[in-house]
């Protein structure tokens, strides 16, 4: 189904914002990704022409959080509910955008836009009605954690937004879950802008159910001495992609990035990531890893680009993979673009099953193989998930993952 | 801070075998069409199923279109201005080296290349390719007595048929890419090599490639079977005189190792590169790729490109037999204008298969230098293993080096470890040399040569000196 019909179907070319009108108009030569380009090629086909069969959803049925209930000492949010943000303390405040600034940075976003390698957000931006974006500017320290929330309904799709202006010097935690339910679709893009001195500690956590889908994007902007830490971890789902993109405009800034995907099944996961220096001294510290087992199929994708500008990067990735069953398969391909000279840069990634000297070791100490394997796994997944914000005291994920496996 | 000006001039060294030999050619008109294939199939006199493979070639390379993928910014060729068959003229059949005009072999020992058989110590037997023909194979006697063939492609096609149809276009089908296509419709010559079962190659073998004509393209053919337990090392040396056109290099070779064979093919790249501009300059589209047939046979790949304005490569091993072993050692140098995608593919497709790649690559001027490589972990690689390094270095702000290492696993029981690094010749140890009364372009000269050691380690002794040399040669006044 042609992405115009899918919004046509929903909404009247009147009711469409000038956002969804842009991102139309962008689709509209090409309204679906390049499948023989570089990014779409190894993306399964029906799975992502699954990720369309349902019909668009701007709104949303009730819909029980699983996860800890106790939220006390953090902020929560949900996207597409009502609400109206407006928390100014001593130490911070937190405001909800308003509409004006909101167009105008989505707006100037799309300008930049490629119809392939945005396809996602250009997706995303064109089903997502006013109630689905949400807009924040943050300011401060000593700020509560704040954790928001998207998610499917089943038999449906649905799209969300989320825009986040850090301000000078402000420092923060923020965890996102993205939650799908059976049968369903979720397009989430997210946008970060780090001013100057910032730092925040992302965590993105993405939960599928039986059969859903997602496609999660990421975009990240971050100025000068600004901090940027993201832990993410998407499992449980039928078909996933997530894209993450993040430009250090002027240099000068940190970014570290730890990041896990599990298929289990027949599904699909795949982590794309693109990190652009655009000025000098700038640092990455990036880890990859994926497991894969049953008849799954994992993919990773980095690439690191440092033009002339960027003089004394220092930029290191790597990607881990476990492939634990016959019919499962790994694809990897961490990548180096790089002009300026005086850097030091560095890209590493193995592929290989649980270490036997580890687990012959753990049983001549009487450790059955389970056990050992699932200490082994343990530690594996530790190095991420110790890297998610609030999650390691509230959210029981390692317990999850080991249970699943 | 090291002087800019002393590094650009370091890489400034002329081309020394840009000159043109004044000889008489045999030449056909420009263009590529059926009747051409026609032509220089009977010209070569060859049977009808060559012919064939040819015309069939030619078939699907017209339904091809030129890969892009590659991101090289290069004029488009236009193959209606390609001359597809030049050869030197000569008497119909040549018996002793005594017969070759003595201006070609002036041309080769200008090369430094040794055809004539008073340059017996050196213990290498030659085959020399000029333009698009086979001109002289050396110590052919020699390699005769232990059941060696050694031989142009031409010569095989006549005296060994059979092997060429069973063997020719296994390993790099016709339709496998654009260029591979092209190469297949219209090659022209190349050399055969035949290592019988259970025999050691008593010498190194060595064909040298010399394009003297600027419209003319190049598109020679290379075939090396290697018998149960044989083992033979065959290196391969190429130049091209100055034009300010480019020229069309597009060649193929096929490697068949069975049981317990061994084959390793060296080769130093130096084409004529173009000027500074990057004016002129070799196209430079080869596809090499070895079989690992046999249990424990094994296929080592080494290479140093230096020259070409355009370099896109990718020699590769089917590692098949059980216990095979695939090897890829490079060496790519860019300078000026020039660009080089290339790099390996290692498909592991048998179990308990192994590889090795390591790859450096030293981009100076407005270079691009690029590794571009594949490892694959078939179903049934069980228990294979690779090992990938890939080191780049950086000389001036202006040239770009990158790495795209594309890395698949469909087997638990197998390992794939894959490292890759960027860095740039260091201040400190430069400073270091210079403080110890060594000048400025030996020590950098001398840490090119400590980066590509693992590489140079690889090469024939003689192949190993040359190369250092080239190196030291293009990056006499480059770096800064």
């Amino acid at each position: 189904m042609e992405i115009n019909d899918k919004i046509r179907t929903s909404k009247s070319n009147d009711n469409q914002t000038e956002i969804q009108k842009i991102c139309l108009h962008k689709l509209q030569a090409s309204p679906l990704p390049n499948p023989k380009s570089e990014l779409w090629r190894l993306s399964n086909k029906s799975k992502l022409s699954n990720f369309l069969d349902y019909s668009v959803n701007e709104k949303d049925s009730k819909f029980d959080i699983p996860y800890p209930k106790n939220s006390q000492g953090t902020i929560r949010l949900i996207i597409g509910t009502k609400f109206k943000i407006k928390l100014i303390e001593k130490n911070y405040s937190i405001q909800q955008l308003s509409e004006d600034e909101l167009q105008k940075y989505i707006k100037e976003q799309i300008s930049f836009f490629k119809q392939n390698e945005n396809w996602s957000d250009l997706l995303n931006l064109s089903l997502s009605c006013k109630n689905n974006i949400l807009g924040l500017k943050i300011n401060g320290s000593n700020i509560p954690p704040i954790e928001i929330f998207s998610h499917a309904s089943s038999n449906s799709l649905n799209a969300k937004t989320l825009v986040i202006f850090l301000e000078k010097n402000c420092e923060v935690e923020l965890l996102q879950v993205n939650l799908g339910k059976e049968n369903s679709s979720l397009s989430q893009s997210t946008f970060f802008c780090l001013k100057e001195n910032s730092s925040v500690n992302h965590g993105v956590v993405s939960y599928g159910e039986n059969r859903s889908n997602l496609l999660n994007s990421l975009n990240v902007i971050q100025q000068k001495n600004s901090t940027y830490n993201l832990g993410s971890l998407h499992f449980k789902f039928n078909y996933a992609r997530f894209e993450i993109s993040i430009k250090q405009s002027a240099g000068n800034a940190k970014t570290t990035i730890k990041g896990m995907q599990i298929t289990k099944k027949d599904e699909q996961i795949s982590t794309y990531t693109k990190i652009e220096f655009n000025g000098p001294n700038g640092f990455l510290d990036q880890i990859n890893k994926s497991l894969a087992d049953d008849k799954s199929h994992a993919i990773f994708e980095g690439s690191i680009i440092v033009p002339k500008i960027a003089q004394r990067t220092d930029a290191s990735q790597l990607s881990r993979n476990l492939l634990l069953s016959n019919l499962a398969q790994i694809d990897t391909k961490p990548q180096l673009e790089i002009i300026a000279d005086d850097v030091k840069c560095k890209h590493g990634a193995t592929i290989s099953q649980l270490n036997e000297e580890e687990l012959f070791y753990m049983r001549t100490r009487g450790i059955t193989l389970t056990e050992a394997s699932k200490l082994q796994l343990s530690s594996y997944f530790q190095e991420i998930i110790s890297f998610i914000p609030i999650s390691k005291d509230r959210w029981d994920l390692l317990d999850q993952l080991l249970n699943e496996n | 801070m090291v002087n800019e000006n002393l590094v650009k001039d370091v890489v400034k060294e002329p081309y020394k075998y840009g000159f043109v030999t004044d000889i008489e050619t045999e030449k056909i008109a420009k263009g590529l069409n059926e009747d051409v294939i026609r032509l220089i199939s009977q010209k070569k006199e060859e049977p009808k199923y060559l012919l064939d493979f040819r015309l069939k070639a030619f078939k699907k390379w017209q339904k091809m279109k030129e890969p892009d993928w590659a991101g090289l910014g290069y004029k488009q060729i236009d193959y209606q201005d390609i001359i597809y068959y030049s050869a030197p003229k000569q008497k119909e059949k040549i018996s002793s080296l005594d017969e070759v005009d003595p201006k070609l072999l002036e041309t080769f020992d200008k090369l430094g290349i040794p055809l004539t058989e008073q340059k017996k110590l050196t213990n290498v037997a030659v085959d020399a390719v000029f333009d698009s023909v086979s001109i002289a194979t050396t110590f052919r006697e020699e390699l005769a007595e232990h059941g060696v063939i050694f031989c142009s492609i031409s010569e095989a096609v006549k005296n060994h048929s059979d092997l060429i149809e069973k063997y020719l276009g296994t390993v790099v089908p016709a339709s496998d890419n654009y260029f591979a296509a092209l190469n297949s419709a219209v090659f022209s010559d190349g050399s055969f090599v035949y290592i019988p079962k259970g025999v050691t190659c008593p010498m190194d073998l060595s064909s040298y490639f010399r394009i003297n004509s600027g419209d003319s393209g190049q598109f020679e053919r290379t075939l090396i079977i290697a018998e149960e337990s044989s083992s033979v090392s065959y290196l391969e040396g190429c130049t091209a005189p100055m034009f300010d056109t480019n020229t069309l290099h597009a060649a193929v070779v096929e490697l068949i190792a069975l049981d317990n064979a061994s084959i390793k093919y060296s080769t130093v790249q130096n084409w004529y590169a173009g000027d500074e501009e990057g004016i002129g300059g070799i196209f430079n589209f080869v596809t090499k790729r070895g079989k690992c047939l046999g249990k424990r046979s094994k296929i080592s790949w080494s290479q140093v490109e230096t020259g070409s304005a355009i370099t896109w490569k990718y020699p590769s091993c089917l590692l098949l037999g059980e216990e095979s072993v695939g090897e890829f050692y490079s060496v790519a140098l860019t300078n000026n204008l020039q660009q080089a995608d290339t790099g390996t593919k290692m498909i592991h497709v048998g179990p308990k298969t192994k590889s090795t790649i390591v790859s450096k690559g030293i981009s100076a001027g407005n270079s691009k230098n690029s590794y571009r490589g594949l490892v694959k972990m078939g179903t049934k690689a069980t228990g294979s293993r690779n090992y990938s390094q890939c080191d780049s270095m950086l000389i001036g702000d202006q040239a770009s080096a990158n790495t795209f290492p594309y890395i698949k696993s469909q087997q638990p029981n197998s390992e794939i470890e894959h490292e890759a690094s960027t860095c740039r010749i260091s201040e400190d140890q430069l400073f270091y040399l210079q403080s110890r009364g060594i000048e400025f372009e030996e020590a950098v000269s001398m840490m090119v040569s400590g980066f590509c050691r693992d590489v140079f380690n690889q090469l024939p002794m003689e192949f190993a000196a040359e190369a250092d040399k080239l190196l030291a040669l293009k990056l006499e006044g480059s770096v800064g």
